[in-house]
């Protein structure tokens, strides 16, 4: 006899050995004493308590957890075994309590008849569920076919046996209809129409699990028979009348699939523009690597760019600019103002306004001062804006002949 | 034209268009996934006529899809007999395993191999399958899985332990066997005549 143990106590025990709960979840059945000892989770005296509160059972050296234990973790998980027997019980039960109502109407008997009914509806719902998964993972995962036959033979028993319970609940209620309506509870109502919408939902995913596992089984069949041929032709083969005995050659010649008719993959080339980006390169490298080309490793990737790098690159863009603006002036003879104002621009810096050019002339002035020949006289400029004419006053600047070839920043 | 296509076009177009089948039960690269795609009625619609400007059909099996060229009517090449009187022995051999392999089993190399020491009959047909670079039984099991996995039929679900799961498109191959017809003689008596052992 086990221990007697109460709710706190069971949820603690298994709060504290989750990883052991777990692991034994996890490998059902094939968990040895030695095994579970060397994970090193449980302490030997821990083990033996657990013995002794039945959560864990030994058998042969194998140790699992209580079924019931295991029962509550797949129940609530929607998954293992089905096990149409608890829809039976909740049947049984409510027919019980409706004999009872019917004696006498008390609440208590109507309580029990609610939670009864919703049971059911719950149960058969998840049973399927389970029915239905089960059925896939054996087809699928089941690798001896004898036991893959005989397990969906056991599934369409099992089926059928749902199948009973939905129409035992319909009877049920049926049967019990002018009760209930009597009572005049809208709870049992809507749960009686619950009920009712669910069986007819759950009848229709019955009859295509039906039909899965009808196509299964036939499918699982014609592989058999299938087999079976596969033998008797290697049989002919061997005595070397496959091409004579069968049609083994036109079946051959109309087999499609791209694979077997030396329909080889388009190969594309890499566009040469793309081997010049950096993605490119790492594919460039990841070649070279393999065949040991030192000339393709050679161009390296572009180090990272700093944040700032447009900023950068326009600020020494003007710098070089001027300089060899400035080299330009010193070899003719024009005055600096009437250089820039005629100068033609690259076209990439786009057409300068004449207040850009003014801002130019400033610059330059300042910044090559020692290379430039100020004359400390103005010239005149006139122009026009909007009608309105106006004068602008500048020194006369001209190209310094001694320093012609040195240029050099102030 | 717009195709609307789904975003996995490219990957679905890679395998298959490498001869690959792709099999709903096949996990590596995201098979099922792709499966799943392409088996979308709208997906599939979509696809087929995207790719049928560049002359490839897609096909339909059992849980599985290949391509097939539109223009190119297929034809009997020396490779493809080959290939196939290759596979008509493998599909022997696991037809006459104890536990016979079939679509969704999981085995191991090994254990075929365990089985075929065991076995004289079966030792004989491993023996006589035409591979050439194994010399053990191991070896040989080893190549026969790589042979099949390379043609998508197979599925090395784990590198370590050596596990293979055989996918829907080994539905193909099945299908291939059914179609071959026998003409029978008079002189031989049904299967009793050929000296079968079924399992």
């Amino acid at each position: 006899m086990g221990l007697q143990i109460n709710v706190r106590e069971l949820i603690t025990q298994l709060y504290v050995h989750r990883s052991t709960v777990e692991y034994l979840f996890g490998n059902r059945d094939s968990v040895t004493v030695n095994e579970l000892m060397a994970q090193g989770e449980i302490s030997d005296e821990q083990y033996k308590k657990l013995l002794q509160q039945e959560i864990l059972y030994e058998y042969h050296t194998i140790v699992g957890l209580n079924d019931s234990v295991i029962a509550m973790f797949e129940d609530f998980m929607e998954i293992g075994e089905v096990t149409p027997g608890v829809i039976r019980d909740y049947i049984s039960e409510l027919r019980r309590y409706i004999s009872y109502y019917k004696e006498a109407r008390e609440m208590r008997f109507l309580r029990s008849i609610k939670k009864y009914l919703k049971r059911i509806n719950i149960a058969i719902t998840r049973e399927i569920i389970k029915l239905q998964k089960n059925v896939d993972d054996t087809y699928k995962n089941e690798s001896n076919y004898r036991i893959k036959i005989q397990k969906l033979e056991d599934y369409r028993e099992k089926r059928d046996t749902i199948i009973d319970f939905i129409n035992k609940s319909e009877e049920i209620i049926q049967e019990a209809k002018n009760i209930f309506s009597i009572s005049a509870d809208t709870e049992l109502l809507g749960i009686t129409n619950e009920l009712k919408a669910g069986l007819i939902e759950n009848l229709d995913y019955l009859i295509e699990i039906q039909t899965d596992i009808t196509d299964y089984i036939n499918k699982i069949q014609f592989q058999l028979d299938v087999y079976k041929k596969a033998q008797a032709i290697k049989e002919i083969k061997d005595r070397g009348e496959l091409n004579y005995r069968t049609n083994f050659k036109q079946v051959v010649e109309a087999i499609d699939p791209i694979g077997f008719n030396a329909i080889r993959s388009p190969r594309t080339k890499i566009s040469i523009e793309f081997l010049h980006t950096d993605e490119g390169h790492v594919i460039c490298q990841r070649v070279a690597e393999k065949y040991k080309i030192s000339r393709l490793m050679a161009r390296r990737m572009a180090d990272k760019l700093p944040g700032d790098f447009k900023h950068q690159r326009t600020e020494a863009f003007i710098k070089m600019d001027t300089a060899t603006l400035v080299e330009k002036f010193l070899h003719q003879k024009k005055n600096l103002f009437e250089f820039l104002q005629e100068y033609k621009f690259p076209k990439a810096l786009g057409e300068l306004s004449f207040e850009e050019r003014i801002t130019l002339f400033v610059e330059v002035a300042m910044e090559y001062e020692r290379v430039l020949d100020f004359r400390f006289t103005l010239n005149y400029h006139d122009y026009e804006i909007k009608g309105v004419k106006k004068r602008l006053g500048y020194t006369l600047i001209l190209p310094n002949r001694t320093t012609k070839t040195k240029i050099k920043k102030n | 034209m717009e195709f609307n296509l789904p975003r996995q076009t490219h990957e679905i177009f890679a395998t298959m268009a490498r001869g690959n089948f792709i099999s709903s039960n096949g996990t590596r690269d995201g098979m099922n996934r792709l499966y799943d795609i392409i088996n979308n009625p709208e997906n599939f619609d979509h696809l087929q006529d995207y790719f049928a400007q560049i002359r490839y059909r897609i096909e339909r099996g059992n849980n599985f899809f290949y391509f097939s060229k539109i223009d190119e009517a297929p034809s009997l090449l020396e490779k493809k007999l080959e290939t196939f009187e290759k596979y008509i022995d493998i599909i022997d051999l696991f037809a006459s395993m104890d536990n016979k392999i079939t679509i969704g089993s999981r085995f191991r190399p090994s254990e075929i191999a365990e089985e075929c020491i065991a076995n004289v009959r079966l030792k004989q047909k491993l023996q006589k399958i035409p591979l050439y670079r194994s010399e053990t039984l191991s070896n040989k099991v080893r190549e026969i899985c790589d042979l099949m996995s390379r043609d998508s039929f197979l599925e090395k679900e784990d590198e370590e332990s050596e596990n293979y799961k055989v996918l829907d498109s080994y539905a193909y191959l099945l299908d291939i066997i059914n179609a071959i017809a026998i003409y029978e003689d008079g002189s031989e008596n049904g299967n009793a005549g050929l000296g079968i052992i079924y399992n």
